[in-house]
């Protein structure tokens, strides 16, 4: 047990580290844009039609603490974020950036979660029967559907739902609020209008992931299913269902959890141009907003920090999951 | 008395590249105690053979009509080709027969306990309450010599050396008391060292047991040590069966004989090895006639590449059952 929670820690350090890094890289690839924040925001300013000095950015930068060194700012930034959960103010928008993104973040997060987890409820039995059937037909089904998930961009199938729905029920299904709680505070009713709406870009977002994850889980049981000691089992008479799950399932298991923070990062990133099309402005939206429209690296940075952060935990969850599952790692810990 | 007969096995994979031959008309018969050695290269249908003994070959392995493997149990005949289900499956699956591998690491599922591995197919095959397959695992773990027992019972198949995993195999193997144990190379993956202790493990359990052993092996050395009666397989053909003293001493198939010349000689390791000329043919272009003609020393053009020679008993030593499957054979003037 001692061990086991030494591991956790070990493992525990190990993402902060990342993190560590991450956030180094990310405040850097903040600094490497061209110009700073002073120098952004004046110049917005200037096409708003007022007149600028060179003095004016001067003692914009001062105030914004930029003349201190690279590496002055980046801790204090760090601390910011580490102690505080604090991301300072946005360069562009002149605002808190925690007000900014509030719970942008956790709705989109949760967004891709879910559509997480409904692929790999759809692929975890979905790919062990395929992996198991001789039946040709099943198998070729599976691939054309699956394969149609890999090719078909996920925007693309938006737009074909939006347009279907919109023909048939009159109803666009876009947004993730209907407009009497868009603004109201977080109640029931809120969450469960949030629900009846949330599940169309789960459901979207799921769908290219879910391809992709039935590729991944049918290709790990087949690996297994040929293995000796899966044979070996049956030489000793066990069979259908008991055989199937205790043996190769079980132990196709430890790889498909440690593609997960994988698929999250990919299911994330796909979220932008889903969000886009079906109008959430709730999601992702921010991310381009700040990326490409207004060049907000404060923003951008803060966002992606969370990204990453997010992916370093789920991969730390699956790591040490796994590690209670397979005993191989368990052992190797416990020595 | 016999305990396992298998007459003219013939077994063919349905394959996109057409149905191929593994195993053609194969008979031999095992007697309650006898061990009986397959030997033959990769690809001679050795292990093909054995795995149809439990049915246990891939879903694409079609059975002639004319095969017949029959099991005596204290019930009554098995025709173990007959049987379909999972359920019916069982009588021979680790019930009457039990099978051990060549990789002992890899016949042992990762994640689970060894002991787990054993309960489990005790309370299949014995009803067994989980205590009662406990002790009797744990016991069977220190029969074939593995120390801690107890501990071991609750590890698992990488925590163990090669040569134990092996016994833990064997223990696990012999725990629901089979009829017949099939042991597929079961000392190749070993070293040279551990190899003659696993044999003679093997050896002091059938004797003790009484049960039938099909031992398989590329490696004429270990049959010389273990087995009572010998066949030797080319192709899915067995091309000589008999007493493994008579085979040994005197190889009546040109295949034998070259296989036994391929073996380095200790008294004289200076002498060049003598391999088999060539390579075993592709399965796709089985060779007409004797299987072996291709490759055979003395074969005749417009006899072996048309006939199919019959297992025929040597008239020498016709005593002992020893019989070969060559034209040649008891033919005065073949080499004239």
């Amino acid at each position: 047990m001692l061990q086991f929670a030494r591991f956790a820690a070990t493992r525990a350090a190990m993402a902060v580290f990342t993190l560590l890094l991450v956030s180094l890289i990310v405040f850097t690839l903040m600094e490497l844009v061209p110009g700073d924040c002073a120098e952004r925001y004046l110049a917005f300013k200037n096409t708003q039609g007022q007149s600028i000095t060179v003095e004016d950015i001067e003692a914009e930068r001062i105030r914004l603490g930029l003349d201190r060194p690279f590496l002055e700012r980046w801790t204090s930034w760090l601390g910011n974020v580490f102690l505080h959960g604090d991301f300072g103010q946005s360069c562009i928008l002149r605002m808190d950036i925690n007000n900014l993104l509030g719970d942008k973040f956790l709705i989109s997060l949760g967004i891709c979660l879910a559509a997480l987890v409904f692929a790999y409820l759809i692929a975890i039995p979905v790919g062990i029967i395929a992996a198991t059937s001789k039946s040709p037909l099943l198998n070729n089904v599976l691939r054309f559907v699956s394969y149609l998930g890999l090719a078909m961009p996920n925007f693309l199938l938006a737009l074909i739902i939006i347009l279907i729905s919109t023909v048939m029920f009159g109803d666009t299904l876009t947004g993730l609020f209907s407009k009497e709680y868009r603004d109201a505070p977080w109640s029931f009713d809120k969450l469960m209008d949030f629900l009846s709406r949330a599940w169309l870009p789960v459901l979207i977002l799921g769908w290219s992931a879910t391809a992709f994850a039935l590729q991944t889980v049918r290709a790990l049981m087949s690996d297994e299913i040929g293995k000796l000691y899966v044979t070996a089992a049956e030489a000793r008479g066990i069979s259908g269902a008991r055989l199937l799950w205790r043996y190769p399932a079980r132990h196709a298991l430890g790889p498909i959890f440690n593609s997960l923070g994988f698929d999250l990062n990919r299911i994330f990133n796909e979220l932008p141009i889903v969000a886009l099309i079906m109008t959430l402005t709730e999601a992702g939206a921010l991310l381009i907003e700040a990326l490409a429209r207004s060049n907000d690296q404060q923003l951008a940075g803060a966002i992606i920090f969370l990204l990453t952060a997010s992916i370093v935990a789920v991969n730390f969850l699956t790591d040490v999951l796994l590690a209670l599952v397979d005993p191989r790692i368990r052992k190797g810990i416990l020595g | 008395m016999t305990l396992l007969s298998v007459e003219n096995l013939t077994l063919e994979f349905d394959t996109d590249e057409g149905r191929i031959t593994a195993v053609d008309d194969v008979s031999f018969e095992i007697a309650p105690g006898e061990v009986m050695g397959i030997v033959g290269e990769s690809g001679s249908g050795k292990s093909v053979t054995a795995k149809s003994l439990m049915k246990l070959n891939p879903g694409n392995s079609v059975y002639s009509q004319r095969s017949r493997i029959t099991l005596m149990l204290e019930d009554g005949p098995v025709d173990v080709l007959s049987l379909k289900s999972a359920r019916e499956l069982q009588v021979v699956r680790g019930g009457a027969i039990s099978m051990i591998f060549q990789e002992p690491m890899a016949s042992f599922a990762p994640a689970i306990t060894i002991g787990d591995q054993m309960v489990e197919q005790l309370q299949l095959h014995r009803k067994m309450t989980k205590k009662a397959a406990r002790d009797l695992s744990v016991e069977m773990l220190e029969r074939v010599g593995i120390s801690e027992a107890g501990k071991r019972f609750d590890q698992y198949a990488f925590e163990l050396s090669g040569g134990m995993r092996q016994r833990a195999m064997i223990a696990m193997a012999l725990s629901t008391s089979p009829k017949l144990l099939i042991a597929d190379e079961p000392t190749t993956a070993l070293d040279v060292t551990i190899q003659a202790q696993v044999i003679d493990l093997m050896k002091d359990l059938v004797a003790e047991y009484g049960m039938g052993i099909v031992f398989i092996t590329h490696d004429l050395g270990v049959i010389a040590q273990t087995a009572d009666h010998v066949a030797v397989m080319y192709l899915g053909r067995m091309v000589e069966h008999g007493p493994v003293r008579d085979v040994i001493n005197h190889p009546a198939h040109p295949y034998t004989r070259g296989l036994l010349a391929a073996l380095p000689d200790l008294e004289h390791l200076d002498a060049p090895l003598t391999p088999v000329p060539g390579d075993i043919p592709s399965p796709l272009e089985r060779p007409s006639g004797c299987v072996f003609h291709t490759r055979c020393p003395i074969a005749k053009r417009g006899r072996c590449d048309v006939e199919v020679p019959a297992m025929t008993a040597l008239e020498a030593t016709i005593a002992s059952n020893h019989s070969a499957a060559c034209l040649a054979l008891n033919d005065p003037h073949w080499m004239g």
